[in-house]
């Protein structure tokens, strides 16, 4: 912490707002990072459903607990997110609606369900009920040095998490069919990388709001994926690129007045992935047009 | 009735307050569902989900240079988003090599971001709440109206009604293109309907929706206007213009009831709107035709029927080698029950005996059985004696067609006629 | 005691969403040897693959390898799935396909060492493709991408190896090469069983065949199998019966 403090002093900020910049940096690093195998294995608009879904569950654990703490409102988001996952499923298994469509209804509805609920207990000037409106678009305003250390925390352990199960999580995401046979518990892998999507979803909700935070797990990676064709590096750039992206958002929207946190974030993913597409070497639009044509199947040594 | 006058009594208070802001939901709704309906059976509810989110940087563009937020500016501003979007989606699946869910994920959030950046950014200058955004402002639409004759009509209410007219005259004028694009795009291209021009349309009436719902439920909550009443229906219904029919329905009571039950709750409208429309769906997913109850019951029918079959055929079996019953049937607490209700039903005697009727039932159950496991010797040639277990199954599902297809088609086997089954029984004739 | 058969399957049915597609499949095969599985498209000879490894549920019946189940022995079952499974844009380069052969032995959260990296470069340039071992997988032709499968298979070291049409779509070197290095497993001492839809090619590659056409018609050394009777049951057998059953039984309800 002194050490902190100092950092703090040096750059001429209190040290609460620095915490928080930490914070939303560890967020943005472990979103990156968890969101790379939502984005290879398809699922990149899963997270949209969760981040949807966590509205309710936040309005309800404050009307539950009558707690306006972070820990309590995530908790409350986090279920109700992993909740929306499972309700996928079941939809998926016991109705012929389509999977998009699926998608789709759980956004709308559990969005319109958590608008419902959090202006319902505004209207009736339930104390502290105002402050949930920030988990619309994300406000990184109102965080306590406390909030800051569990969302790093969080952050550190999901990164962790992928790290330690790098090589179950990509034979998985990459060849189910292959991974089953070789007895890897196929379900179980998948169903721990949706629940981590959720649970960094929930803590980017602070940086980016319900609405926006999918970017979070979703550009990053993406930009990412343009610069190479390895997993291991591609989670780091991914944790890199989030991170930066976080860092500036944050900057950006205490800089400048009323500008709520989550826009700027995604902007600044956006503005990274853009620069990808263009630049990357071998990917990026530019190198494309330098090339010819990419030999996508080499003549074999030897063959006819 | 008076809960009838107390209906008019709420729709005609204060000028007509309720009445109009329930008026303009349920047009708003209507239009969405028409589109909604093409965007869920072309599965690009995705597509639908993100140009909604989209076209927010279009509309506060054209409010910028003047316009209103449910006006004609915001529409083309909200027209050329949408075009944007999908421009730049291709081309990140082109180029980028994106999937589909990702590249709408990069797409749509970073102009919606933009959109709130650029609001907040002239703040001053738009008269624009964020909160409208997020979740539209149903309730202030009734005082924004414009002079029509004689009367006063909320502007947003005016514009939903163009909108579906719009829509619905669009949709009748290209009805044939449409049905063949949406059942098989490919295919409508190949013979040459303009299939590209009607994606593109589907795509531009998806913005202008969303420009129209803007004002009163807001460009979040719309992605459950257009989906929800569609996906519901679809879980009703089979054919298209029943699908559109129903889902216009489910979407102007969901918007009335929506409305009313905010209002009594003192909530925001769209959302309970958007929870109206879940409930529907959700009431959808139990009581259609092959919903969950249906299917829960057809599988307590036929976990029943098999039980009682079962007892009937091991009662037959008895009587055929002259043995005695045994003290109590096969399947323990639910094969007591058959045999209850099978002597209450006439089908067996007091004492466990079959009856005639019983017989003639039990013989047929017999007789798949033994048909089955003669069939499999012959075609699947398993060891004779992992023949019982699969007649065992199979022999509830075998129908009179179908037993005498099979004896007629072993009858022309080498082996020659059936008479008995691998294990030496006799096979009972069909009654 | 007589030694287990290396694999069996007993009265094995298979059924997607309730509905059998796969009816009751009796079948041993005592030892090593290349071992067709052979039959029209549609015919469920990937489905008897993937229920024997226990990628789809078995509705009725059970499989043993070496008299064992199948989660006692997996790390002496090799897999090859349909290249079509797979999604191609993956960031994984050759090399990085061929290490996830050897990720079960590994175990979990054990990182890739130095050995595994020899086991696989070797296993790549056993099929001809330590050339390309740096090449992302999408950037490899369908052969080669074939040939990298069948390295990651090779490294998994397995006793027993499934291959699910291996030979579709692959270029005439790509298909010798991997017949080839079939071949000098089976002289190793192992069973290979290949998915196979070419009748022409299945007589002179095989020393077994199964034929199935959603049961299994007949079983055994190739050229007693693939008699002109068998091949008429399998390829214009008695499908109706079983498909008018299959969906009577998914649909809860009797024929007609």
């Amino acid at each position: 912490m002194t050490m902190l403090t100092a950092v703090a002093d040096l750059l001429g900020l209190s040290s609460n707002t620095l915490l928080v910049a930490v914070a939303m940096a560890a967020v943005g690093m472990a979103a990156g990072v968890v969101g790379c195998f939502s984005v290879l294995r398809r699922r990149a608009l899963i997270g949209d459903a969760a981040a949807h879904a966590t509205l309710p569950g936040v309005a309800l654990a404050f009307v539950i607990t009558g707690s306006r703490g972070l820990p309590v409102l995530l908790i409350g988001a986090v279920v109700s997110a992993v909740a929306s996952m499972g309700l996928l499923v079941l939809l998926r298994r016991f109705t012929r609606t389509r999977d998009d469509a699926a998608t789709a209804i759980v956004i709308g509805v559990s969005f319109g369900m958590g608008v419902a609920l959090i202006s319902g207990l505004v209207a009736r000037g339930v104390p502290g009920s105002g402050g949930l409106e920030r988990f619309l678009l994300g406000s990184t305003a109102s965080l306590s040095a406390a909030d800051a250390r569990l969302l790093v925390i969080v952050s550190l352990l999901s990164t962790g998490l992928v790290a330690a199960f790098v090589k179950e999580a990509t034979v998985v995401s990459f060849d189910p069919g292959f991974a089953a046979a070789a007895g890897w518990p196929v379900w179980w892998i998948d169903f721990a990388l949706v629940a981590m999507t959720a649970v960094m979803v929930v803590a980017g909700l602070p940086a980016a709001g319900a609405v926006l935070v999918t970017a979070l797990v979703v550009i990053p990676p993406v930009a990412a994926r343009q610069w190479t064709d390895r997993v291991g590096v591609m989670l780091v750039l991914a944790g890199a690129f989030g991170l930066v992206s976080a860092v500036a958002g944050v900057a950006a929207s205490a800089v400048v007045p009323g500008l709520a946190t989550g826009p700027m974030v995604v902007l600044a993913a956006a503005a990274l992935f853009a620069v990808s597409l263009v630049c990357a070497p071998s990917r990026g639009l530019l190198a494309m047009a330098l090339r010819p044509r990419m030999p996508l199947a080499p003549p074999e040594r030897g063959g006819p | 009735m008076s809960g009838l006058r107390g209906v008019i009594e709420f729709l005609t208070a204060s000028g007509g307050m309720h009445g109009w802001a329930m008026a303009t939901a349920a047009v708003v709704s209507a239009a969405a569902a028409v589109v909604g309906s093409l965007l869920v059976v072309r599965r690009m509810s995705l597509i639908g989900d993100a140009i909604s989110h989209a076209v927010l940087p279009g509309i506060v563009v054209g409010v910028l240079l003047g316009g209103r937020p449910g006006g004609p500016l915001a529409t083309l501003g909200a027209v050329a988003a949408a075009l944007l979007t999908v421009w730049l989606a291709e081309l990140l699946r082109g180029k980028a090599r994106l999937s589909e869910d990702a590249a709408a994920g990069v797409v749509f959030t970073t102009l919606f971001a933009a959109g709130v950046a650029l609001l907040s950014a002239a703040a001053s200058r738009v008269d624009v709440d964020p909160g409208c955004v997020l979740y539209g402002m149903l309730e202030l639409v009734p005082f924004d109206t414009v002079e029509l004759a004689w009367l006063e009509v909320p502007r947003a209410f005016l514009g939903g009604l163009l909108v579906l007219a719009g829509v619905l005259a669009v949709l009748w004028l290209s009805w044939r293109q449409q049905l063949a694009t949406a059942f098989d795009a490919d295919a409508a291209a190949v013979v040459g309907l303009p299939a590209k021009a009607m994606t593109t349309g589907l795509l531009c009436a998806t913005a202008v929706v969303t420009v129209a719902s803007f004002e009163a439920v807001g460009a979040v909550i719309v992605v459950a206007m257009l989906v929800v009443p569609a996906a519901t229906a679809e879980l009703l219904v089979a054919t298209l213009p029943r699908l559109i029919l129903v889902a216009v329905g489910l979407a102007v009571a969901s918007a009335c009831s929506g409305y009313a039950v905010a209002w009594q709750a003192e909530t925001n409208a769209a959302g309970m709107i958007a929870v109206m429309l879940g409930v529907g769906y959700a009431a959808a997913v139990l009581i259609a035709p092959d919903g969950m109850l249906a299917r829960g019951t057809a599988s307590l029918r036929l976990a029943w029927r098999v039980v009682c079959e079962d007892v009937l055929a091991e009662a037959w079996r008895a009587e055929e080698v002259g043995a005695a019953l045994p003290a109590s049937p096969r399947g323990g607490l639910a094969g007591m029950l058959a045999a209850w209700w099978l002597t209450r039903r006439g089908r067996l005697l007091p004492g466990g005996r079959l009856s005639e009727q019983g017989r003639g039932q039990a013989e047929m159950v017999v007789r798949s059985h033994r048909l089955w496991e003669t069939w499999l010797g012959r075609h699947v040639r398993l060891p004779l004696d992992h023949l019982h277990p699969p007649a065992e199954w199979i022999e509830h599902y075998l129908g009179a067609e179908m037993r005498q297809r099979l004896e007629a088609e072993m009858a022309h086997t080498p082996a020659g006629s059936v008479a008995a089954d691998p294990h030496g029984s006799t096979i009972p004739p069909e009654r | 005691m007589s030694t287990p058969p290396l694999l069996e399957l007993h009265d094995v049915t298979v059924a997607y969403h309730g509905r059998p597609v796969l009816w009751h499949v009796d079948l041993a095969v005592e030892s090593p040897c290349l071992y067709g599985i052979i039959g029209p498209n549609g015919a469920g000879k990937s489905t008897l693959v993937k229920a024997a490894l226990g990628i789809v549920p078995l509705a009725d019946g059970w499989v043993k390898f070496f008299g064992e189940p199948l989660d006692r022995v997996r790390g002496r079952v090799g897999y090859v799935p349909q290249r079509e499974s797979v999604d191609w844009d993956f960031p994984v380069r050759a090399i990085d396909v061929v290490l996830m052969g050897t990720y079960h032995r590994l175990g979990w959260m054990r990182r890739v060492g130095r050995a595994e990296r020899e086991l696989a470069a070797a296993c790549l340039d056993r099929v001809g493709m330590a050339d390309f071992a740096t090449r992302q997988i999408g950037r490899l032709s369908g052969g080669q991408q074939q040939r990298v499968f069948l390295a990651r298979a090779l490294a998994q070291q397995a006793e027993i190896y499934f291959l699910d049409e291996p030979l579709a779509g692959v270029d005439a070197q790509s298909q010798q090469q991997i017949f080839r290095v079939l071949s000098e497993l089976r002289d190793e001492g192992k069973l290979v069983l290949i998915v196979h839809h070419d009748l022409r090619t299945a007589a002179s590659w095989f020393d077994r065949v199964a034929l199935v056409d959603m049961r299994l018609v007949a079983a055994g050394p190739t050229e007693e199998v693939l008699s002109r009777e068998n091949l008429a049951r399998t390829y214009s057998g008695h499908l109706e019966v079983l498909d008018e059953l299959g969906r009577a039984v998914e649909a809860g309800r009797r024929t007609p």
